[in-house]
């Protein structure tokens, strides 16, 4: 940084003082020419100084913002840091979203645990000849309410025969597609909207036999929603912070290592 | 800063900045007229604020270069090849800048897309008469 001559005017020494808001390579490159541009434009008897004031404010408004506009692009808009801060973009992305995947589908999957064994001992009994009346337990259990596990067994049409849950008063019974689905496969294990505001984690199983049907065992997914949304949160937390950091690490690496000729 | 024109034959370049063409029309009269020289044989080229003033100037498109917009337009420039520093100075505060080839052809195709302009405007009547 150079300082301003002794003999030099006031406005010379402000001026000198105003190009320290230059970036440091541009100053360094030019403060000595741009002062001594300014001084020859003072001493010029042709030039009113009023209109030079005028120049100088205005330029330096333009200037001063395009220059560290150019600095910026020059030390953060390389290809390299940028191509690079990408990558570990699209890697914490990934990482965020397998954060959130792969604990969902725990978390959805060990919703299926206890009625995929009340499904079978059902399916046991009605296959050995008990009536769905006699092998549903008793209860009552509020599909909209209760997180308590519970069984439903149908007809052969889907028509409910014995049910352990209410949903307003009546027994729903899962799309028909289901029941076509299960016909064939012999199992299905679906996420059951019986109406808005109620999911069901159900296990569809085909009953042969004498009561040839099927046999419904559920439980509400509730809880296990709840839990899926603080995982939601914590991966979506995480990936933020990963971000914040490569914005960072990258502002930092492309600071240290900006281009000293740009 | 100079960006390749799409869709026109003649014109190589995109038309200059007011800043890059008054800059580039200030070099080039110095060159012509001679002065101010060093007075060590080759013209020595012109410091910043002979072509700031010049660009200020009707004659030099009336243009209001100020310090920072003068030598951060001068910086790019050099960068680009259009000028150069002439290595001559009469006092280590200054600087003095000339054309190089690839200035001298910018400012001629600038020049005449200019001319094409004013010649096109000229004649559908758009010019008033008496200007020249």
């Amino acid at each position: 940084m150079t300082h301003p001559p002794p003999q030099a005017s006031r406005l010379e020494q402000i001026y000198a003082l105003s190009l320290r808001l230059y970036p440091g390579r541009f100053r360094v490159a030019h403060a000595q020419e741009m002062r001594q541009t300014f001084s020859d434009a003072l001493r010029d008897s042709t030039l009113f100084r009023r209109t030079l004031i005028h120049l100088v404010l205005r330029d330096l408004a333009i200037s001063l913002a395009k220059e560290h506009l150019a600095m910026l692009r020059d030390t953060y808009a390389r290809p390299a840091l940028v191509f690079n801060a990408l990558v570990l973009a699209g890697l914490a992305t990934v990482l965020a979203l397998a954060l959130y995947a792969i604990p969902q589908q725990v978390l959805r999957q060990g919703a299926n645990d206890p009625q995929i064994q009340l499904a079978g001992d059902l399916v046991a009994k009605l296959e050995q000849g008990a009536t769905p009346t006699e092998a549903v337990p008793a209860g009552s259990v509020d599909m909209a309410r209760s997180l308590s596990p519970f069984v439903i067994a149908y007809d052969d049409f889907g028509h409910p025969l014995a049910s352990q849950a209410q949903l307003d008063g009546s027994t729903p019974a899962p799309p028909v597609g289901v029941f076509d689905y299960v016909r064939q496969h012999g199992e299905e294990r679906v996420s059951w909207r019986p109406r808005p505001g109620v999911r069901i984690a159900a296990i569809v199983q085909r009953v042969g036999g004498a009561h040839a049907g099927f046999v419904l065992a559920g439980r509400s997914l509730r809880e296990v929603e709840a839990r899926e949304e603080q995982v939601e949160q914590m991966a979506g937390l995480a990936w933020a912070v990963m971000l914040g950091l490569i914005v960072l690490g990258t502002a930092g690496y492309g600071w240290c290592t900006r281009p000293k000729s740009a | 800063m100079y960006i390749r024109s799409m869709g026109t034959q003649t014109a190589p370049t995109a038309p200059l900045s007011p800043a890059v063409f008054a800059i580039l029309l200030s070099l080039a009269e110095g060159e012509k007229t001679g002065s101010p020289a060093t007075g060590r044989g080759r013209w020595g080229g012109k410091h910043g604020y002979l072509i700031m003033k010049d660009a200020l100037a009707p004659q030099g498109g009336g243009v209001h270069l100020g310090p920072g917009t003068l030598y951060g337009s001068l910086e790019r420039m050099m960068r680009d090849g259009l000028v150069e520093e002439s290595g001559i100075s009469d006092d280590e505060r200054r600087r003095y800048y000339r054309l190089t080839s690839s200035g001298h052809a910018a400012l001629s195709t600038e020049l005449e897309r200019l001319d094409a302009a004013v010649a096109s405007a000229r004649s559908l009547g758009l010019i008033p008469h008496g200007v020249r």
